[in-house]
């Protein structure tokens, strides 16, 4: 398949240039960053204001853990978020995708080095920034450098990643049934934060639903890798989320391949 | 061998109507009426390789819908296209890597990067090699005249430099059937010139096929001997331009000049007056009766120091050929 052969290259330069586009947006970089920093600054204070009550441990976590949760989760958020709904669905409505399809380079293809570029860089500011709110919080956070459990959260984080541009890419690819993608993509977005574990562990939840949690896609860009990081979880509860991991981005590789194809049948009869 | 067959082509769009207001709205959420409109109706052409030709056509006449189908965007409703013996339509890269398309109205080249950066993101998608590129880059760059803005960002452009690139952006891979759809829409008079001295050239040591569609009559006039006019979907003119002028002009022009201003008024009994001005003015009159009018003109009693007869510029017989298609169609270009 076309889309699958390996060039380098072609790879490089695109990341290359998506690094060149996206150091324009200076101001929205670090614009973000504020924003990031505040929604963990008011999480830590939350859950400070509540141990202060009197509670040693919530479900078994200290409150150095639960900053350290927020904290190291937020740092994988930020490492597997994209763009991608608001960018493809553009490309579909104002009709840029055609200059794709004219060029002998897969739009797939070309959209998923653009966004490795783009999240290296995002990686690169995001870490600095994340590193500074953890270094602040020092003698909160709790450490783990066992190369077993790093190893695990990297390949994790790796998975995560597919995971989420496989998913941002089919929502913005709705485009090519309806104008606008903003509503669903707010919800899923939603949906998505909620069962990241994003607004607080997954593990704080009702048993049968923190489980069934662990079988969407999405708490593996937040809540299991945190989690292993924390070992509340050991490597082989990590291993098995790796193969759930694994399971999801081959069904969602299948689903999008067949809504792209669907779609640009539909583009092509159209046009735009 | 044509590097452009055109068969039978037909695009047929389909459509809802929805009556206008919330009632009409909501019709329509249960029952649609599904309508459809040929954009593109039964077209034949072959066209030559090297050649430029102009195709032309008023809004929505299904110009740059042809075009789309020839460069493998759409695909078409029924009949047969070959583009140096490809199928646009299968979108094979090596058929890819042997095109390029402009389109005047939408931008290729990413608006926060340089045009050097974009051409070296394209050098990628078209495989070319690091040699041939930077020779391409230089030639074409020389030809345009646009070194000194290779390194300033495409956004900060003005839309005539940025219509450069395009071009460059699009030829780097040497294609060898190029699409120009409006390529010099929007430019001022001093852009639109340059933009087509160097397609003349281009074309000229290059030997690409050009397609070209364009509203400006000048970009035609100057590079394209062969038109196609294409409304409602359908041929209606294929063929050489001087030949379309002589065919369908039925008229000429008198241009005369004269020592002393001419009323109108005084004008008006030899032909319809289309230009009048202080000491000079321009009468359509019916090509048979051009003589005598010419004559009658030199020997009546205006102060007429010059007459010259002119043939109708192409853009008035091309709005008259529209104009009485029209009038044959009724109007019914939005009916199926």
């Amino acid at each position: 398949m076309e889309l699958m052969t390996l060039n380098l290259k072609q790879g490089l330069v695109i990341i290359k240039t998506a690094w060149m586009r996206n150091l324009n947006y200076r101001f929205t970089v670090i614009m973000y960053r504020v924003g990031e920093i505040a929604e963990i600054l008011a999480l830590i204070l939350m859950w400070t204001t509540i141990y202060a009550t009197g509670a040693g441990t919530i479900k078994g976590f200290t409150l150095n853990e639960m900053i350290t949760y927020v904290l190291f989760g937020n740092f994988c958020g930020v490492i597997v978020r994209n763009f991608l709904p608001a960018y493809i669905s553009r490309d579909i409505n104002e009709g840029r995708l055609s200059m794709f399809l004219v060029k002998p380079i897969h739009y797939i293809r070309f959209i998923f080095f653009n966004e490795l570029g783009r999240a290296a860089l995002a990686f690169v500011v995001s870490v600095s920034s994340q590193l500074l709110v953890i270094l602040f919080f020092l003698n909160k956070f709790v450490l783990n450098a066992e190369p077993a459990y790093l190893a695990l959260i990297v390949v994790m984080i790796i998975l995560a990643f597919l995971t989420e541009w496989l998913i941002g890419f089919l929502i913005g690819s709705i485009a090519f049934w309806t104008d606008e993608v903003d509503g669903i993509q707010t919800t899923v977005d939603r949906v998505k934060r909620f069962f990241s574990g994003g607004y607080f562990p997954l593990s704080l939840l009702p048993l049968p639903l923190a489980v069934a949690s662990t079988y969407l896609p999405f708490a593996y860009s937040f809540f299991m890798p945190a989690q292993l990081y924390l070992k509340k979880i050991d490597l082989h509860a990590g291993l098995m989320g790796i193969g759930i991991q694994i399971l999801w981005v081959i069904i969602l590789s299948v689903i999008l391949n067949v809504v792209w194809k669907q779609g640009l049948k539909r583009y092509e009869a159209s046009g735009s | 061998m044509s590097a452009i067959e055109v068969k039978n082509l037909g695009k047929r769009y389909e459509f809802y109507k929805k009556q206008a207001g919330l009632l009409g709205t909501l019709k329509a959420f249960f029952h649609r009426k599904m309508l459809y409109t040929d954009a593109v109706d039964d077209i034949s052409f072959d066209i030559e390789e090297g050649e430029i030709v102009g195709f032309l056509g008023p809004n929505g006449a299904g110009k740059t819908t042809t075009l789309k189908m020839l460069s493998g965007i759409l695909y078409p409703t029924s009949g047969q296209m070959r583009v140096l013996g490809f199928n646009p339509a299968d979108r094979q890269k090596s058929f890819k890597k042997q095109f390029g398309i402009v389109m005047g109205q939408k931008d290729q080249l990413a608006r926060l990067l340089t045009p050097m950066d974009n051409f070296a993101l394209f050098k990628e998608f078209y495989e070319i090699p690091d040699s041939d590129f930077k020779q391409m880059v230089d030639e074409l760059v020389d030809l345009l005249g646009i070194r000194e803005i290779l390194d300033v960002q495409v956004k900060k452009l003005s839309l005539g430099q940025r219509m450069k690139c395009e071009l460059v952006g699009a030829l780097l891979h040497n294609p060898k059937v190029l699409f120009l759809d409006e390529p010099t829409i929007g430019l001022d008079v001093v852009a639109q010139k340059n933009i087509r001295d160097f397609i003349k050239k281009y074309n000229r040591t290059k030997k690409t096929t050009i397609m070209l569609t364009s509203h400006y009559m000048d970009d035609i006039k100057e590079l394209c001997e062969r038109v196609i006019i294409i409304n409602f979907g359908k041929i209606i003119y294929d063929g050489k331009l001087s030949k379309l002028i002589s065919t369908y002009a039925t008229d000429k022009v008198v241009r005369i000049t004269s020592k002393d201003p001419i009323e109108k008024s005084a004008l008006e009994p030899f032909g319809v007056v289309e230009e009048h001005e202080n000491i000079r003015a321009a009468i359509r009159v019916p090509r048979e009766s051009v003589k005598k009018v010419a004559a009658q003109l030199i020997s009546s009693n205006l102060p007429i120091e010059d007459i010259l007869i002119d043939e109708m510029p192409v853009d008035d017989i091309i709005r008259v050929i529209f104009q009485e298609q029209k009038k044959e169609q009724g109007g019914q270009e939005l009916h199926p």
